[in-house]
């Protein structure tokens, strides 16, 4: 399984090399990400703007990761395709993970206040 | 090729023409297999629909088949080798006028009825951020909610030592005209 970890001053962006998050790689993909995520910086990007295909395994791993995310730090979703998208508008998760569209501007750091969630259409 | 334009009604009472994509596969359960069926039926069916169909086409067998490989196997059934039996899978797929029809047989365990009963999401939103409701988060459970939300005439039968699962991708546009990726807007 492919991810690219790139370290940036507050924080990390892991990028996911494949284009299919689906059953086959689903738990391998959890525990991997788990371990990049403990290298440390509060502000932790998931990049899936390669990811063509994902299924309610990846969609599983992904919210497992997100449920694992150590107190004061912070995941967020870039680049959903629209097939990745479809899977998190299904099932709602997209009103509760934090999902930042291609082309906005990163929050600002240090700013976990709910006010301040960007609405998701 | 009739390219001459036509309403949609007389098209669709035509009798389709020969080359509509169909797709028929056996194949043991496993993720790697269903994924290698699934990017075999992609290229077949892509620009037999619209690209939203083919993706619903596609996430609705991925949850099927992963629920097939996950649930099917029988471990009180050793082959001859001392493996447990995981599910012989039969995968046929077909374009017809107003969908893309699949039926999906197995040898794996009876599937619950509890499976076809109508699914809501296994959860209900909380408010974003309330650190309590996201350790509660369901990280499964999701399956047969897509299946039912994306499929039509969604049935299910046991017959012998299988499993017959059949449903619809329910698909819009008329038919293509020998021409994938014309005219699917």
């Amino acid at each position: 399984m492919q991810l690219t970890l790139l370290l940036q001053p507050d924080g990390l962006t892991i990028r996911v090399d494949e284009k299919r998050l689906d059953a086959a790689i689903a738990t391998a993909f959890k525990d991997r990400v788990r371990g990049l995520i403990a290298r440390g910086g509060p502000h932790v990007t998931l990049d899936l703007g390669g990811v063509e295909f994902m299924d309610s395994s990846g969609l599983g791993a992904v919210i497992a990761i997100y449920k694992a995310m150590p107190p004061g730090r912070q995941l967020t979703l870039t680049g959903l395709t629209p097939n990745v998208e479809r899977v998190f508008q299904l099932t709602r998760m997209h009103t509760v993970l934090t999902i930042r569209k291609t082309g906005d501007a990163p929050e600002p750091p240090g700013d976990p206040d709910p006010g301040q969630k960007r609405p998701e259409e | 090729m009739n390219a001459s334009p036509e309403p949609a009604g007389s098209r669709l009472r035509r009798p389709p023409p020969r080359r509509q994509p169909m797709f028929h596969r056996i194949f043991r359960a496993d993720p790697a297999t269903v994924r290698a069926a699934l990017l075999f039926l992609r290229e077949r069916f892509d620009g037999s629909a619209g690209d939203e169909v083919i993706a619903k086409l596609e996430l609705a067998l991925a949850e099927v088949l992963n629920n097939i490989c996950e649930h099917g196997t029988r471990y009180e059934a050793l082959r001859l080798d001392g493996r447990a039996h995981a599910p012989l899978i039969h995968l046929c797929v077909a374009r017809h006028v107003g969908g893309i029809a699949c039926a999906v047989t197995d040898d794996g365990r009876p599937l619950p009825p509890s499976c076809l009963a109508a699914h809501g999401l296994p959860w209900t939103a909380p408010p974003p951020r309330d650190a309590e409701a996201i350790l509660l988060l369901p990280e499964g459970g999701f399956g047969w909610f897509l299946i039912q939300d994306l499929t039509a005439s969604l049935s299910y039968f046991r017959e012998g030592r299988r499993n017959f699962l059949a449903f619809i991708v329910p698909v819009t546009e008329p038919l293509l005209q020998n021409a994938p990726a014309a005219g699917t807007t």
